[in-house]
């Protein structure tokens, strides 16, 4: 090609400067030369100066040339621009990504576009050249998102220089994710996610960055807080509320480690618990796959004997025991693995489908609507989603007596295993047309409403229900003989304990969690080294039940009556402020609950008022000819004292624990219930007493009264509510007799024990035997009553259910669901009982 | 014209009324073997304890026993502020003259009716003692007031209800109280036997309409355990069918008549609708 004789004579120049050099120029000379000499030379100049400045930034822009020109069909501008980068040092690889988006950001944002996106770039360039190269170098397509155009990558770019100005917050750090950010929640949400960061990045640098990078909890957490959908989080107790009315309850509910980054949010299982995402589309999605989850678990997906069978079909071993991977049975078909798992999934869902029905009214019709409403399929799987779709069309025909559709017929019948839909799917797959699936998103699209891909999770292979049956009656069997071989050598010492033999008994105990096994041998051993003091600092002895040999067993346990020795008045004040509300709010329920309860006293022989009906009556009597008492007066004066109650807070250390949904711990909510419960009592005017306790071992019962009957409420006592935490274990029948004991003296007719507690009766010394303390704690319940003291259980602990009814009976026990609700409720549950 | 003053002012009827020949008897569906018990029991003129939730059919159960035995049935529902004279009886003046008033429990037991204490733990302890020498051999009511004693009339017996739920924890009667009772235990009667109550009792009621509210009724009655302080009644089922027989939309009627009565939870009233509206979906 011919050049005018300046560019000629530039265009050698290179020669001099490096031969590589000149080699590159020579192959985009071409198509820069038509823009004319000036343009031309202008650009020859510029790639000589880019080159000498740096060798990488030439380099960089010759190359980036070609397409630029091609796309903004100019020369100028551009140049000008890539020249603009010599003003900073190390400016190369922001050159580098500039000349390699300049191109494609011609081409998106037009020239008036190009030029803004430049600009952006320049003015983080001039305050930091990492940030500016990180700008530069990523893609414009991704910067500017879904929405597209430069108003999406100024929305990007605002906040930036707002975080810029006020926390000195680089760009660099914050890009990536903030586009993240913006495609999952939109751009409103840039803002509060990276102020946030700001400030976890100056706590700590390694932590800000994680939370940059959205690997990080606090900034995985924040974005499924602002994630549109419908919460699962939030509804926890719906959901197992639902299972319970629809299967029966006894499954193991989990929120899954899903993220936004995952795709499309499922529920899943593995035949062991049900893993729920933090948020989905919508309410019925959610409550359907809530539906269809547990309906893989109760219609036994996860059948060994049904799985072995699928196996042994598919020509593969059955690992013996643990998890079972569903992967050998999809690789089989190669790079169809996927089309085949989709297959197999539309069979085996529509057997659960089938069988959620029987239990759930309406459910495939309800699915059927959610999977019609969807209009807009992914193109790259619409056929699976509609073959789907068509499965459950026939099922429905099916079942309403029509005419049944081959293909799927068998899987609709009570008796069909995964079995009969792995080789459905198999028959399906060979004469199957349906496309190839090749990228996730397609095979994530490709499930209806509600339904989730089966395989993901490691499977836990269910034994079927005659085969557990056996084999826990003999898991059982054997503990049981285990333990009687225990019991037989203690028995035969003697009951009332020696020192030594206790010893001997904790070293046979197996240790319960590490730490607390450590500790606990550490104390017995400082209480072996301590002065025997005798019996009077052991405490008081108390009997406990054992159901093996039914018969009490003599002074067997023994409770030491402490003080709390922590207060806590700072923790105190922080709670009462909380609850200040809360509080008000009891009072005056409990207020406008007054006039009935303490109702004027009436027929009492003096009193400031007359009673009218007495007077009546005592005229009319007296006239008839008899001779009444003279009771016709009524007075004001609160009643006396009917109820009693002792407020038993369990002090173990699983109150310790973190909640579940954050928001600090268990014992926070059990110090703010008790203290309101206090303040609520005042109010009331019963006569009640507040006790904790905890146990280590039989010999160690340790029980705190935070309130005698007698005492007045004080700040010292609120100071010790505040001060409350957990220790050690749970042995509750022995805590049990001796609040009955502490009623003793205490004149009311009604006496209430609440117990507040969060998980079952357990110490260190049970051995496993969750039984023994069980059936203790339940005579010690029968021996209370006995006594004239009502016990009555509030916990905490969901799965309650299972043992409460059994300890306390039927309607003498209540399980919140709400640990939140605690503070509240408490002092209503109280009011509730005492009326 | 009687009818006309009817309407103008409800009917008066006295406390003890003797099922007349012509009269309808109430509808009651036997759920087990409680109507030869309570026949048995009344062969002998034992006294009966009905134990069982709200709104299962203890009352209708025993006006429909009283109608088969053609018995006055009086009815006391029993409260705090109930004392053993609001039983018994007690004099009061009528111009100079002071005049006794028989209680309802007196009327009965001259009368030889069925007296009925509803939720008799409801009254205070004092008054309860009043019915133990009636509810033994003795079958005697003592009138101290008038330093009378009442032999009772040979048709005489006497029924309590309790509803053994845990708002009573603290109120239960004396065991020395409860063992003077035959007792007779209720619950919710099973689906089929409350499908034909709902189609008998709320005429026009179709055999779907009733199956599903059975339906769910029995799955709602499930989630006792997560708060609720009495579970879905046979009653309520039946006012929901009632609703839905004027004309109510049957979710509405549902969320009416079944859900928002019992609970003010807001996740419980939730869980209860999807019950509902699963069934109507």
């Amino acid at each position: 090609m011919k050049y005018t004789p300046t560019v000629e004579q530039t265009f050698a120049g290179f020669k001099e400067l490096s031969i590589a050099a000149y080699k590159e120029v020579e192959a985009v000379l071409p198509f820069i030369a038509p823009h004319g000499e000036a343009d031309t030379l202008y650009w020859l100049e510029a790639c000589k100066a880019l080159y000498s400045f740096e060798r990488d930034a030439g380099r960089a822009f010759i190359r980036g040339s070609l397409e630029a020109e091609q796309v903004s069909e100019e020369v100028r501008q551009w140049t000008g621009q890539a020249l603009a980068f010599m003003q900073w040092r190390a400016s190369w690889r922001a050159l580098e990504g500039f000349m390699a988006n300049v191109a494609r950001a011609y081409g998106s944002l037009g020239h008036a576009g190009e030029k803004r996106w430049a600009e952006i770039g320049f003015s983080w360039c001039a305050r930091q050249i990492e940030s500016g190269a990180a700008y530069f170098s990523m893609p414009v397509l991704e910067l500017s998102g879904r929405l597209g155009g430069i108003t999406a990558i100024e929305q990007i770019a605002g906040p930036a220089d707002e975080l810029y100005e006020s926390r000195k917050l680089m760009l660099g750090t914050y890009l990536t994710g903030a586009v993240r950010v913006r495609n999952l929640l939109g751009a409103q949400a840039i803002l509060p996610w990276a102020s946030r960061g700001a400030d976890i990045l100056q706590t700590g640098r390694a932590r800000g960055e994680a939370y940059f990078r959205l690997e990080s909890e606090e900034s995985l957490a924040m974005l499924l807080e602002h994630l549109p959908g419908y919460r699962l989080t939030d509804r926890n107790r719906l959901l197992a509320m639902l299972l319970d009315v629809w299967f029966g309850g006894e499954f193991e509910l989990k929120e899954s480690t899903w993220s936004p980054e995952k795709g499309r949010p499922f529920i899943e299982t593995d035949g062991k618990s049900i893993y729920f995402p933090a948020v989905m589309a919508d309410r019925e999605e959610a409550i359907l796959a809530l539906l269809h989850t547990a309906g893989h678990m109760r219609y036994r997906t996860f059948e060994r004997k049904a799985l072995e069978q699928m196996f042994a079909e598919a020509n593969l071993e059955f690992p013996k025991a643990g998890a079972v991977s569903w992967a050998p049975l999809f690789i089989k078909y190669g790079d169809d693995a996927l089309r085949f798992q989709l297959l197999f999934d539309i069979c085996e869902d529509l057997r659960i489908d089938a069988g959620v029905q029987r239990n759930v009214p309406n459910y495939l019709k309800r699915m059927r609507n959610a999977a019609r409403t969807l209009n807009t399929r992914h193109s790259g799987s619409a056929a699976y989603y509609d073959l789907a779709l068509e499965s459950i069309e026939a099922a429905l025909v099916q079942l309403a007596g029509g005419a049944a559709d081959e293909r799927f017929a068998e899987l609709l019948v009570p008796g069909a295993t995964v079995a009969d839909a792995y080789r459905a799917a198999a028959k399906l797959y060979n004469g199957t047309t349906l496309p190839p699936v090749t990228d996730l998103e397609a095979f994530q699209a490709a499930y209806l409403p509600g339904r989730s891909p089966n395989a993901t999770r490691l499977a836990h292979p269910q034994e079927s229900d005659e085969q557990s049956d056996q084999q826990q009656a003999g898991a059982e069997q054997q503990s049981e003989e285990q333990e009687e071989g225990g019991e037989e050598t203690e028995a035969s010492k003697n009951a009332e304990s020696g020192e030594q033999q206790e010893d001997g008994e904790k070293q046979e105990v197996p240790s319960y969690g590490d730490s607390s096994g450590q500790s606990a041998r550490a104390s017995g051993q400082s209480d072996k080294e301590g002065p025997n003091t005798g019996s009077s600092d052991k405490g008081i002895p108390y009997p406990e039940w054992d159901y093996r040999e039914s018969r009490y067993k003599r002074n067997w346990s023994w409770v030491q009556e402490k003080r709390l020795a922590e207060s806590n008045m700072g923790e105190t004040n922080r709670l009462m402020k909380q609850y200040e509300m809360a509080l008000k709010r009891l009072k005056k329920a409990i207020q406008s609950q007054k006039p009935t309860r303490s109702a004027p006293l009436t027929q009492q022989l003096d009193g400031d008022d007359m009673d009218l009906n007495a007077v009546v009556s005592y005229v009319a009597e007296k006239r008839a000819g008899q001779s009444p008492r003279p009771a016709i007066y009524k007075r004001r004066e609160i009643r006396q004292r009917e109820v009693a109650v002792t407020l038993l807070a369990d002090m173990s250390t699983s109150i310790m624990q973190h909640l579940p949904e954050g928001g600090g711990r268990l014992v926070d909510r059990i110090r703010a219930g008790v203290l309101l419960f206090a303040e609520s009592m005042e109010e009331v005017g019963d006569a009640y007493s507040i006790a904790g306790f905890c146990s280590k071992y039989r010999d160690n019962v340790s029980y705190y009264t935070l309130k005698g009957f007698n005492e007045k409420m004080s700040d010292e006592i609120r100071a010790q509510i505040g001060g409350m935490s957990g220790r050690l274990a749970t042995r509750m029948g022995a805590a049990i007799r001796h609040a009955t004991a502490s009623f003793e003296g205490v004149e009311s007719r009604r006496r209430l024990l609440l117990l507040l507690s969060d998980g079952r009766p357990e110490d260190y010394d049970d051995g496993g035997d969750r039984r023994y303390l069980h059936e203790d704690t339940r005579m010690a319940v029968k021996e209370a009553v006995a006594k004239g003291v009502h016990p009555f259980c509030v916990t905490v602990d969901t799965m309650a259910n299972q043992y409460l009814p059994q300890i306390f009976g039927p309607g003498h026990y209540l399980v919140l669901d709400h640990i939140n609700s605690l503070p509240n409720k408490l002092p209503e549950i109280y009011l509730r009982l005492r009326r | 014209m009687k009818t006309a003053t009817n309407r103008v002012r409800g009917v008066e009827h006295d406390i003890v009324q003797t099922p007349q020949v012509g009269d309808v008897s109430p509808y009651y569906e036997p759920q087990g073997n409680e109507v030869a018990i309570f026949e048995a029991a009344y062969k002998r003129r034992l006294p009966i304890m009905l134990k069982g939730p709200t709104g299962c059919g203890k009352t209708r159960f025993l006006e429909y026993m009283a109608y088969q035995l053609k018995r006055a049935l009086v009815t006391v529902s029993c409260h705090e502020d109930l004392t053993s004279s609001d039983l018994v009886g007690r004099f009061l003046l009528e111009g100079s003259d002071t005049v006794w008033h028989d209680g309802p429990l007196t009327r009965a037991v001259k009368a030889g009716a069925i007296c009925y204490l509803d939720e008799i733990v409801e009254a205070r302890t004092d008054s309860t003692v009043v019915i133990h020498s009636l509810t033994d051999h003795r079958r005697k009511l003592t009138i101290e007031k008038k330093g009378q004693e009442i032999d009772a009339h040979e048709d005489f017996m006497l029924v309590i209800s309790y509803n053994p739920g845990y708002q009573t924890v603290l109120k239960d009667l004396k065991p020395s109280t409860k063992q003077r009772f035959i007792a007779i235990n209720f619950d919710f009667p099973s689906e089929e036997v409350e499908r034909k109550i709902l189609v008998k009792e709320v005429p026009g009621t179709k055999p779907e309409m009733a199956q599903q509210l059975v339906a769910i009724g029995r799955k709602s009655r499930l989630l006792k355990d997560h708060g609720l302080e009495e579970s879905t009644s046979t009653r309520a089922l039946v006012y929901a069918a009632n609703m839905i027989g004027a004309g109510l939309d049957p979710v509405v009627a549902c969320q009416v008549a079944m859900v928002n009565p019992i609970t003010d939870d807001v996740e419980l009233s939730d869980a209860l609708m999807e019950i509902v509206n699963a069934h109507f979906a």
